[in-house]
């Protein structure tokens, strides 16, 4: 058991002392991480408001058209902008500046008031998702605010001083905020609480380094092959340490070495990029630590399978370039067709990055990781399996 | 006990028979050399004997351990020096030796110090912390060799330690080897230099085509052709009407010459002692006005044994 160790690390301490183990491993994730988020939209000053640019014109200037107004400024789905004319509202939706413009005519608030019927003058192309996103709204806080006057007016009529207008009026007005029937979001709050900036990092991050981490192995594979060139191998094989140790001990060595550059760069990702990994570290521990015994059996059989140094790096950039473009690692997965989405998930990658964006996007636990870990932990054992196989039926001599 | 006991081993690689029927022992403490050409088979033979490979059919007892039934024993009592420098170039000669050392089953300060006990004899204890890797050839065999010595081993192999290195590399290999010997290791050394054979060896076995065709001694083994010494003449005739049966004969008439023979234009002559019969070789061939032109002398070594046996150069 301890010649295991022994061998791991021996292999430690040779890829400790290559430098292309750094480039590949940190600086190379580190940069395409921050090369593909910009490319996201990370990093944008001032982040993005998503909701619909509106224009408003206010010709009434009324106590109940600035209620308006105000309730249409709590809209999640609408940004007001104010506008100075009707010609320059028209012209500014004409030239999609705006998504809509909602004008309020004079005498608006009379007509609510003696429950007359008025028009709010909509600029918009309700056609579109967009202008009917903005009628929608609009409709939702004139019927608000009718409904809460026509109370307020009914209240003071039937109950007089003890259910003043301006008092009723605020009541019901208020009520709109909590109403007895509502629709609520099942989904975690993790998207709603993070800007776009985080939200590209939060899929390039791990893409890349698990992009990185498929990259390096050729490093460690490197080492197995020139251990076999060397003859050194059979040297091994002369002593009384036993082939399942050999395979072992080096396994074990690119086990440690992804799982530490894991651990370094979700560090540097909840740190530096605020990409949520600790929001549940249990859950993205095992996720990181399922993906490195993955990709760690890969390293093993492509040390087990390449002839020469130079074939040991091919083989590495071969699955990194295949494993991490169909899994997902560069475009998210979840933008892609149903076919793709399928293909893709022949890839252990898809599989990492759905495990550390349901915990990084989603919001979701350790039982949110549990299907990609298996996933994981089945390629895992196939590989190695394979690697084994190889290991003892290859040529003795 | 013999230290070595090899049976009818047998090995074939696809259609090529790398290894046929050998047999041999070597005695605890001798140096033992398999000596041959490349493609002979010895590289073969020590894999087998070493547990790296399985043999098709036979044998062997290395101490008492079977290669087939035991091989964690055989491994237990042997050291191993293989042809090529099986050693990890990015680590320094001291890790390489403590690595090896605690896979030979050493740990803690014995290791520590056997280490430092190893790189005093191959003399590389100032060099201890540089990488194997920027060492001279001569220097990384050396380290080679050390590995070997690590655990103490009762029988070591050593395949074809001396290949590509400088002769003062060389020398004090050889050098090392009969230490080890005196140190009561017993040594399979396997070689294609047959002065190495002949300077090393308490026994020699010559390998060719996969199959041992001599063993015994050196002196055993020269016996096979005669000790004679191998006189080739290479001559030219000064004047067109020379008699060549004439001088062949002539030849043949000189005390100590036992046998004239021609092949392809040279004149071969076996004879007892080459520096007594030299002299009257030439008188000869100048009053028949020939001129030598060219002498080589061979006298009875492994090479003529090796050439006698095969009809081939120990090295082509």
């Amino acid at each position: 058991m301890i010649r295991i160790f022994d061998i791991t690390s021996k292999d430690l301490l040779q890829l400790l002392r290559d430098r292309m183990t750094f480039l590949f491993l940190l600086i190379m994730p580190i940069a395409f991480t921050f090369l593909f988020g910009f490319a996201g939209g990370a990093f944008s000053k001032g982040g993005v408001d998503p909701r619909l640019l509106v224009g408003f014109l206010d010709e009434d200037n009324s106590r109940f058209s600035q209620s308006l107004h105000d309730n249409l400024a709590k809209s999640e789905v609408i940004r007001l902008e104010e506008g100075n004319t009707r010609a320059d509202l028209e012209s500014r939706v004409a030239g999609e500046k705006l998504a809509g413009a909602i004008m309020i005519p004079a005498g608006y608030g009379r007509a609510v008031l003696n429950g007359k019927p008025i028009r709010l003058t909509l600029i918009a192309d309700v056609s579109t998702p967009a202008g009917m996103s903005v009628e929608s709204e609009a409709l939702t806080a004139a019927i608000r605010l009718d409904s809460a006057v026509r109370t307020a007016v009914i209240m003071e009529q039937v109950a007089g001083d003890k259910a003043p207008f301006d008092y009723t009026y605020q009541k019901a007005l208020s009520a709109w905020q909590d109403p007895p029937v509502r629709v609520t979001e099942t989904t975690s709050s993790a998207i709603q609480t993070q800007d776009k900036s985080v939200q590209a990092l939060s899929h390039t991050s791990p893409g890349m380094m698990l992009q990185f981490a498929i990259a390096g192995l050729s490093t460690a594979a490197q080492i197995i092959v020139t251990e076999r060139k060397s003859r050194s191998l059979q040297r091994l094989l002369t002593t009384a340490t036993a082939r399942i140790q050999i395979l072992l001990g080096h396994y074990l060595a690119i086990l440690l070495l992804i799982f530490c550059q894991f651990l370094l760069l979700i560090t540097f990702g909840q740190i530096v990029l605020h990409v949520n990994y600790l929001q549940a570290p249990e859950a993205t521990l095992l996720v990181a630590f399922s993906s490195a015994l993955c990709i760690s059996a890969l390293g093993l059989l492509i040390g087990m399978l390449a002839k020469t140094e130079e074939q040991a790096v091919i083989f590495s950039l071969i699955p990194m370039f295949v494993f991490a473009g169909i899994g997902g690692a560069w475009v998210p997965l979840e933008v892609t067709g149903e076919t793709f989405q399928a293909i893709g998930h022949a890839s252990p990658v898809a599989w990492a990055m759905d495990g550390f964006k349901n915990i990084t996007l989603r919001g979701l636990g350790l039982r949110g990781v549990l299907l990609p870990t298996a996933a994981l932990v089945g390629y895992a054992v196939l590989v190695f399996v394979l690697a084994t196989w190889r290991f003892y039926t290859a040529e003795e001599k | 006990m013999n230290a070595i006991e090899v049976q009818n081993l047998h090995k074939s690689f696809a259609e090529i028979k790398a290894v046929q029927g050998v047999s041999f022992n070597v005695s605890q403490g001798e140096i033992f050399s398999l000596l041959g050409p490349n493609g002979a088979g010895k590289t073969t033979t020590i894999s087998m004997l070493s547990c790296l490979l399985k043999p098709d059919e036979g044998d062997a007892l290395v101490m008492g351990h079977s290669i087939r039934k035991d091989p964690n024993g055989v491994k237990s009592v042997l050291g191993v020096v293989p042809q090529d420098i099986a050693l990890y170039e990015d680590l320094t000669a001291r890790e390489n030796l403590t690595f090896w050392g605690k896979m030979y089953g050493l740990r803690g300060l014995p290791l520590k110090k056997r280490v430092n006990e190893v790189l005093e004899v191959i003399g590389l204890s100032d060099r201890a912390n540089g990488r194997v890797g920027k060492f001279s050839g001569g220097m990384k065999r050396r380290v080679n060799i050390g590995v070997a010595l690590l655990h103490k081993p009762k029988v070591i192999y050593m395949d074809e330690p001396t290949v590509g290195i400088d002769p003062q590399s060389r020398r004090n290999i050889l050098d090392n080897v009969v230490e080890l010997k005196n140190q009561g290791m017993t040594v399979l050394y396997t070689t294609h230099y047959m002065e190495e054979a002949q300077e090393l060896s308490d026994h020699i076995a010559i390998m060719d085509h996969g199959e041992m065709i001599a063993c015994g001694t050196h002196e055993e083994l020269v016996q096979i052709v005669g000790e004679v010494d191998r006189i080739t003449l290479t001559i030219s005739m000064l004047t067109g009407d020379t008699d060549t049966g004439k001088i062949l004969m002539a030849w043949r008439a000189i005390d100590g010459v036992r046998e004239v023979s021609t092949d392809e234009g040279a004149i071969t002559l076996l004879a007892d002692d080459s520096h007594r019969v030299l002299p009257p070789v030439f008188e000869v061939a100048s009053a028949n006005k020939v001129r030598i032109i060219g002498a080589d002398i061979q006298e009875p070594n492994l090479e003529s044994v090796f050439l006698h046996l095969t009809g081939r150069a120990l090295r082509d």
